[in-house]
């Protein structure tokens, strides 16, 4: 019974101590890969997503909120190759009406857009990530750039976007809003960190 | 008695060494990338066939660590070790001593080495699963949802060896291990030599081939089997076929052939899951093959409490003549 009571006063009163975080890469090694082909290693930064963070979102973008799964402890992955730091790598999952979307991001030093894939991604449109104009509406954007690409109801996307996204105009906004939130949250949690990274 | 004390003693210097490393503060470097959390789990089971009643608790941590260097990613470490107590528990597993016995048990706790050169796979050493059909990309640890490992192979985890890898269209991972499942030996020359490859376990469709080639509890089972996930909107259709033989006495094989097939379904925000599973198995020498229905639904009632029931009932009479019915119930707390 001691067990019990040590196991949870131990765990209750860590700090670290989270429920699971859905998203994740499957496979890091292989995953970065793919958007930093030529990273030789990554660097795994742990931080905790919490009802603070929750809040500072729901404040600088109003209208959303975060799925109960983007709470808890997620990673930040430095892609390197040696000891050259090539950008950062984070996944983020947003809720669509073909389930979660699970979408890899690839952020240059400055925090804007490198590159984007799907993880998971279970909608009949998802080919739309493989049309150019549609990507480069993303790439080398900022979460300020991005943002100007909000309709005024907060969550879908305007014209700016819908107009390259042909009939995915659900998915493109789904898309819009997992990289709002991916910019904000690394820029709030990880940001000072870093900066290390930027000297 | 002795193989108690000893458990006992190993069990409390991992806590006290976890405890240490978590709460003070000079060991901030192991803290550093280390997710931490407490499982706790109560399960009712009602066999209505028997018209029994039981209860298993388990309370536990669920560790994942990170290791770094300046250079990246050296592996990762998962731990996972659980006070488990039965209460009235019949038929029991092989790790307890008696319906109401409560034990350490070691779910997964393995080290997976990942920062060796492209060509070379990654190394897993410790306690892991048993790579071998759906089981092998779907974690059913501490869940109603179930793939039977235990059931069809002698066992779901055992401490030794593997290799992995993930490369462009392929995942594959081999192992070998001890066969004494939650104790990290040789029992009477047991051994588990397995395998599967399979396509990207992250694509909507995932079809893999899995081989098995063991000796555990003095039964020597070889089994190749093919699994298969197919996810469309919120559905997922998977299944699991296998073939193979057993020798249980040392002295002629038994064939055995096995499926399983699922179909589940998902709300859209992952909160609600419904799933029914249909599992046939027939071996040589048995009058009569064995047909099982699962139902089962789980609620994700916030980020941290899941509430699960499933319902199990065998459709043909077997030969003993009683009927698998049972029911189960579980509350399960992560924090």
């Amino acid at each position: 019974m001691r067990i019990f009571i040590i196991l949870t006063l131990v765990v209750f009163l860590s700090p670290m101590a989270y429920a699971d975080a859905y998203c994740s890469l499957r496979d890091p090694v292989a995953q970065i890969k793919q958007l930093y082909p030529q990273k030789t290693n990554q660097l795994s930064i742990v931080k905790t997503v919490d009802a603070r963070i929750r809040n500072l979102v729901k404040l600088s973008l109003p209208s959303n909120d975060l799925h109960f799964s983007e709470l808890g402890q997620h990673t930040l992955y430095v892609a390197m190759k040696n000891t050259e730091v090539l950008g950062y790598v984070h996944v983020r999952s947003e809720q669509s009406k073909w389930g979660l979307v699970e979408i890899i991001w690839a952020l240059d030093k400055n925090l804007q857009i490198k590159d984007f894939t799907f993880q998971r991604c279970r909608s009949p449109k998802k080919k739309v990530i493989n049309n150019k104009d549609f990507k480069n509406v993303f790439i080398g954007k900022n979460f300020e750039e991005l943002k100007t690409l909000l309709s005024s109801d907060g969550i879908t996307a305007n014209n700016m976007l819908l107009d390259k996204a042909e009939d995915a105009s659900e998915l493109a906004s789904v898309v819009l809003r997992c990289a709002l939130k991916t910019l904000l949250i690394t820029d709030i949690l990880w940001g000072e960190e870093l900066k290390k990274f930027n000297l | 008695m002795g193989k108690v004390k000893v458990l006992w003693s190993t069990t409390m210097r991992f806590f006290a060494t976890i405890i240490m490393l978590i709460s003070v503060p000079s060991y901030g470097d192991f803290s550093d990338n280390l997710r931490v959390s407490l499982d706790g789990s109560a399960r009712l089971n009602k066999n209505m066939a028997a018209n029994h009643t039981s209860r298993i608790y388990a309370l536990g941590l669920d560790t994942h660590k990170v290791f770094t260097s300046a250079n990246g990613d050296i592996g990762y470490l998962v731990g996972q070790l659980y006070l488990t107590k039965l209460s009235n528990q019949t038929p029991f597993s092989s790790l307890f001593n008696s319906p109401d016995d409560k034990q350490y048990v070691i779910r997964e706790a393995h080290l997976n080495y990942t920062s060796g050169p492209e060509w070379l796979p990654n190394i897993r050493v410790g306690h892991f699963t048993i790579p071998f059909g759906l089981e092998a990309s779907i974690d059913t640890n501490g869940r109603l949802l179930d793939y039977y490992h235990g059931k069809n192979l002698g066992t779901k985890l055992d401490w030794g060896l593997g290799f992995n890898k993930v490369l462009s269209h392929v995942e594959y991972e081999f192992s070998y291990t001890m066969g004494g499942k939650n104790e990290p030996k040789k029992i009477n020359n047991s051994y588990i030599f397995s395998g599967r490859i399979g396509s990207l376990s992250h694509h909507d469709f995932i079809i893999g081939l899995s081989f098995i080639d063991a000796r555990i509890d003095n039964i020597q089972r070889k089994r190749i089997a093919i699994d298969w996930q197919y996810y469309w909107h919120t559905w997922g259709f998977l299944g699991e076929v296998a073939f193979g033989k057993d020798d249980k006495f040392q002295k002629e094989w038994q064939e055995e052939t096995y499926s399983l097939l699922e179909l589940h379904k998902t709300s859209l925000n992952e909160q609600f899951k419904f799933y029914g599973q249909y599992i046939f198995t027939n071996r040589e020498g048995e009058s009569k093959n064995q047909q099982l229905i699962n139902v089962g639904v789980s609620y994700q009632i916030d980020a941290k409490l899941e509430l699960s029931l499933s319902s199990r009932k065998q459709v043909n009479t077997p030969e003993s003549g009683k009927k698998q019915d049972l029911f189960r119930l579980q509350l399960r707390y992560r924090y």
